[in-house]
């Protein structure tokens, strides 16, 4: 019964539904470029996030309230505030930085762990691939530990947030991938 | 009496949970078969086929029947993403395999990675339910020519449910049929692989 009645809310409901996504990575990632490259479309210049930034994003006729939280050593232990009512996880990977994957891997494990994180669906953008020795998309999911994934809808797209290549079929991904929850 | 009274509760609210494995070559329209499920079993309106992209990663469709859950996993199925797939074997009840019937010249290629996952031991007694996809292209040639190739490795398939059907995920098709096998021999199956269980 109750099923049926979560999906009537569902149809009727999800239009006006806000949906709460947050962005996170490590420093140097892009992911406050890719936030306004969603929220205005544009590049625009920024320096490194302490604390957040918050924007509401309309997509699809879909709201998005998107977080953007500083990705930097120290600030990361806070991310954990703000996992609560989250339903996807867009984690950003610098993927010419081979060096610091493995922090990624780490850091993207310890918050996946998280039981407020439970039914959220992660979205990864392997970013930065308009530059030269950029790891695929098939090489950074291995990185990131991401086949041993289980109960978790997971997909990774290769991005440019500076040229605006491959967000739009990241996000398509994750409407879609959301309303199947 | 409070244990009783819970351990009622806790058995009528009891879901079994099957997990389906969808696998097949890369453009086979696993995602496009998925996202048909999907909008069969929710009545949400899946991705339009044209606007699907090649799967990395995983898609996760949950079908509620019969009080119980069965738990679709579409996983990528490119050359290079294949070797994803051996981590989830352990935790699935069934295989649903995609065979693309209008393409011809991969079904050699087809037939080597069907023949690769009846040989793994982690799957072993699994039902297989091959699924010829794009019957709406294709004519029932096509599912002879599938048939053929699970005949072909039938000896390795040996001991366990296997099956052909035709499907097509532009206009669902076939589909329900295919998910009502797949949950019959799953349930048949369940002494060897019982259900991971969760509640409402």
């Amino acid at each position: 019964m109750g099923q049926y009645f979560g999906k009537l809310f569902n149809q009727l409901g999800f239009g006006n539904k806000e949906v709460r996504i947050l962005i996170l990575g490590l420093d140097g990632a892009g992911k406050t470029t890719i936030l306004y490259r969603m929220q205005v479309g544009e590049v625009v210049s920024t320096i490194p996030t302490i604390g957040f930034n918050v924007e509401t994003v309309s997509y699809k006729n879909i709201k998005f309230q998107v977080w953007d939280l500083g990705g930097q050593t120290n600030i990361r232990p806070y991310w954990r505030c703000y996992y609560a009512n989250t339903d996807a996880v867009i984690y950003v990977v610098d993927s010419c930085d081979r060096d610091r994957i493995g922090t990624a891997r780490d850091e993207l494990a310890a918050m996946l762990s998280e039981e407020e994180l439970r039914d959220s669906v992660l979205l990864v953008f392997a970013n930065k691939q308009d530059m030269k020795g950029a790891m695929s998309a098939a090489e950074v999911s291995e990185a990131l530990g991401l086949p041993r994934l289980k109960n978790r809808q997971w997909g990774i797209y290769k991005t440019s947030a500076l040229k605006g290549e491959g967000l739009d079929e990241g996000l398509d991904w994750l409407v879609n991938a959301i309303k199947g929850t | 009496m409070f244990t009783l009274v819970s351990g009622a509760y806790r058995y009528f609210t009891r879901l079994d949970e099957y997990n389906v494995l969808i696998l097949g070559l890369d453009g086979a329209g696993k995602t496009t078969l998925l996202e048909r499920i999907k909008h069969q079993a929710t009545g949400v309106g899946g991705m339009a086929p044209e606007k699907i992209q090649p799967t990395v990663g995983v898609n996760i469709v949950k079908v509620h029947r019969q009080r119980r859950v069965v738990r679709f996993m579409d996983l990528g199925g490119q050359k290079d993403l294949r070797g994803i797939w051996s981590s989830y074997f352990g935790d699935s009840h069934a295989v649903l395999f995609v065979v693309d019937s209008a393409s011809a010249d991969r079904m050699e290629e087809a037939k080597g990675v069907l023949l690769d996952l009846a040989r793994q031991t982690e799957l072993e007694g699994v039902p297989v339910l091959v699924l010829a996809s794009k019957q709406d292209v294709a004519d029932v040639k096509a599912l002879l020519a599938v048939k053929e190739l699970v005949n072909s490795i039938a000896d390795t398939l040996d001991g366990r449910d296997v099956r052909v059907l035709g499907a097509s995920g532009i206009d669902g098709a076939g589909l329900h049929e295919a998910v009502d096998w797949l949950l019959s021999r799953m349930l048949e199956n369940s002494p060897a692989r019982p259900p991971a269980t969760s509640s409402y």
